[in-house]
């Protein structure tokens, strides 16, 4: 269920143990199932599993939404060299809240989900990338773990079945682009965290050169379930291009702030207006950021018929991304949330390409300026010429996403924008 | 709710619908005390939580420390992976990481120093200088800038006596900014050490100070 507020709108499949402190003890996660999935898996063989989570239509769900099955399909199925899964649990999104929420209220659901994913991917080592910022959430996880390998379902002949798979908690040390498949298989190797060129895509040349699928840890929790259940039960949520159930995280102006586990398709004014109890204050919509700061704000308006599914999203006007729902009300000074999210980008960026590099610090300053009242109407033209050399000129698509806000904002609020150029006035306090 | 001394603001046990304790969200009653050896290596970068005495001079590594460090070294299959890891131990155990301390664990990996220079200056976590005993990081991204992240920030600023960045006079305190901590639900999140404090208003802000104070003071 939702934590720490429930819904009675929920489908709790990933998060039915949210607030349950029992439920991260290996005896209890057993005695409601666990590891069953994974016994299963062993039985159906490596090739019945990729089948099945390919049937699931399960996408991606740190962002980029691609199918799940289709992609553990580009491994090798005859591995002449080692093959690595890794977990991406970097978590830094903004917005986003729903990975941490998962691994500490059901670590062994996520343990099993990379067993069942290593094993139909013919890996012997998975990888769990967790970002340095998460000390008490790593803890749960390695305690997790280390009871499962005393268990036997992790190690050398798990469960008697003769598979050996060993999975690692790595931690990172704070960046971002180690989000990036690519800038996470870079920071593994212990190098700095910029991502590769693609191709050669990771099921070719992955991480220390080998074979290997990077994973969202909301994916690869849903797996043990699809395992379970078979792939066409996950269907019967969500759309036909959507299946299945999402963990929407909602922040911002709404009464109750938090993950709700939802199907996906769910329309976006029942998600503010009845499962998050409204907009705090009783105070009007102004804005939404439907998927995380990395894509277009929506107005008011367009979020009224907006369906939060992967085609819903897109054809309002955004991308669903990671479902992160930041919600703004008519308080907002969007020009200083703006120059907020493109700071991160500059923060963040890992220098590698110019057009982020230099764009991100860039359009900070210029929006700084703006902020500040000493903006010129040039600035919006600067702002829309800089933003369009930094989208799909790049290396990986951080740049992309600081220029999504910028343009969504000037596109929807250039009144505000003009209010501070013309007149120095601030719409809005927060 | 629970007993417990000090309330950390804003845990389900006052905002939501569950009745916990601290100890139960955090997970520390599952967890329990980590030996400072690690226990299995699956999990042995995994940092037990941050002890207060920092030594600059410290041997990289000795007893414990080395034994977790093997365990570390022995889960990747080149000494360069672990090099994340390492210097996270390093920092550790001296408190920060500093030029020497970069050396040591490029000597220890058999790396180049200036190899191990690039990697760690990539990173935000490792502190390229001394910190405070506690180092206060406001996240002021989106979502708890929304919900007044700039104020908290202020607040600590003020109760800490310090400017962005510096460390108080009495060595405890460093106030930072960070980027989103991945706790948007439970605006403002601050992180200080390794503890992340949810739902944090300018209200709060005194009371964790003071909590602070008497836990350095009591040489906890």
């Amino acid at each position: 269920m939702a934590y720490p507020y429930v819904s009675d709108r929920e489908v709790r499949v990933l998060s039915r143990n949210f607030g349950d402190p029992m439920a991260r003890r290996l005896d209890t996660y057993v005695e409601r199932g666990g590891y069953q999935a994974l016994k299963k898996a062993f039985e159906m063989g490596q090739d019945k599993v990729i089948d099945e989570v390919k049937t699931s239509g399960l996408r991606g769900r740190g962002g980029a939404g691609f199918p799940t099955g289709v992609k553990w399909s580009f491994m090798p199925k005859e591995p002449t060299k080692p093959h690595y899964l890794l977990c991406n649990a970097d978590e830094s999104e903004p917005g986003t809240f729903k990975d941490r929420e998962l691994i500490r209220w059901d670590p062994h659901q996520l343990l099993e989900g990379c067993l069942i994913a290593a094993y139909a991917i013919r890996a012997k080592h998975v990888y769990v990338y967790c970002r340095g910022e998460f000390f008490e959430t790593t803890q749960i996880l390695a305690k997790a773990l280390e009871d499962a390998y005393a268990k036997g379902y992790a190690g050398k002949d798990i469960m008697g079945s003769g598979v050996d798979i060993d999975v690692t908690v790595h931690v990172g040390a704070g960046a971002y682009i180690c989000g990036e498949e690519t800038g996470l298989m870079n920071s593994l190797e212990g190098r700095r965290g910029q991502p590769r060129v693609k191709p050669p895509f990771p099921a070719a040349v992955g991480a220390f050169g080998m074979p290997s699928t990077v994973n969202n840890v909301e994916t690869l929790s849903a797996v043990p379930h699809i395992v379970t259940h078979g792939g066409q039960w996950y269907r019967q949520w969500g759309t036909e291009k959507s299946p299945g159930t999402k963990l929407f995280c909602v922040s911002g102006h709404v009464s109750k702030p938090g993950n709700y586990e939802l199907p996906l398709g769910f329309p976006l004014t029942d998600l503010i207006e009845d499962v998050c109890g409204g907009m705090r204050g009783g105070k009007a919509l102004k804005a939404v950021i439907p998927g995380g700061s990395s894509v277009p704000i929506l107005n008011a308006e367009e979020c009224a018929d907006c369906a939060l599914d992967y085609e819903g999203v897109q054809a309002a006007g955004s991308q669903l991304g990671c479902a992160s729902v930041i919600v703004m009300d008519e308080g907002t000074d969007i020009v200083k949330q703006v120059r907020r999210m493109v700071q991160f980008y500059m923060h963040e960026s890992c220098g590698q390409c110019t057009p982020c590099r230099e764009g991100t610090a860039w359009m900070t300053k210029v929006l700084r300026r703006i902020e500040e009242g000493r903006g010129t109407e040039d600035d919006l033209d600067t702002l829309l010429q800089m933003s369009r050399q930094m989208t799909g000129t790049t290396i990986c698509v951080l740049s992309d996403s600081a220029a999504a806000p910028v343009v969504s904002s000037i596109q929807k609020f250039k009144d505000e924008y003009l209010a501070l150029i013309r007149r120095g006035e601030r719409v809005g306090a927060a | 709710m629970s007993d417990t001394p000090f309330k950390n603001p804003g845990w389900a046990g006052n905002t939501g619908e569950f009745e916990l304790s601290e100890d139960q969200v955090r997970g520390d009653d599952f967890v329990g005390v980590r030996p400072v050896g690690g226990s299995h290596p699956s999990g042995a970068a995994t940092y037990p939580y941050m002890l207060p005495g920092k030594d600059p001079e410290a041997a990289l590594f000795e007893g414990e420390y080395r034994e977790r460090f093997e365990k570390i070294l022995s889960r990747y299959p080149t000494k360069q992976a672990a090099l994340l890891p390492a210097l996270g131990l390093a920092q550790e155990v001296r408190g920060h990481v500093s030029p020497q301390t970069m050396d040591r664990v490029a000597e220890l990996l058999d790396l180049a120093p200036a190899y191990v220079r690039g990697v760690a200056t990539f990173y935000t976590m490792y502190n390229k200088a001394p910190v405070g005993r506690y180092l206060v990081q406001v996240c002021t991204n989106i979502s708890c800038n929304l919900c007044g992240a700039d104020d908290v920030l202020a607040a600590f600023l003020r109760y800490t006596d310090t400017e962005l960045g510096e460390t108080s006079e009495d060595g405890n305190f460093t106030v930072v900014e960070a980027e989103c901590l991945a706790a948007c639900g439970f605006p403002t999140c601050v992180q200080i050490n390794s503890r992340y404090f949810e739902n944090v208003g300018p209200a709060d802000v005194p009371g964790i100070i003071e909590h602070l104070k008497a836990e350095a003071a009591g040489g906890a």
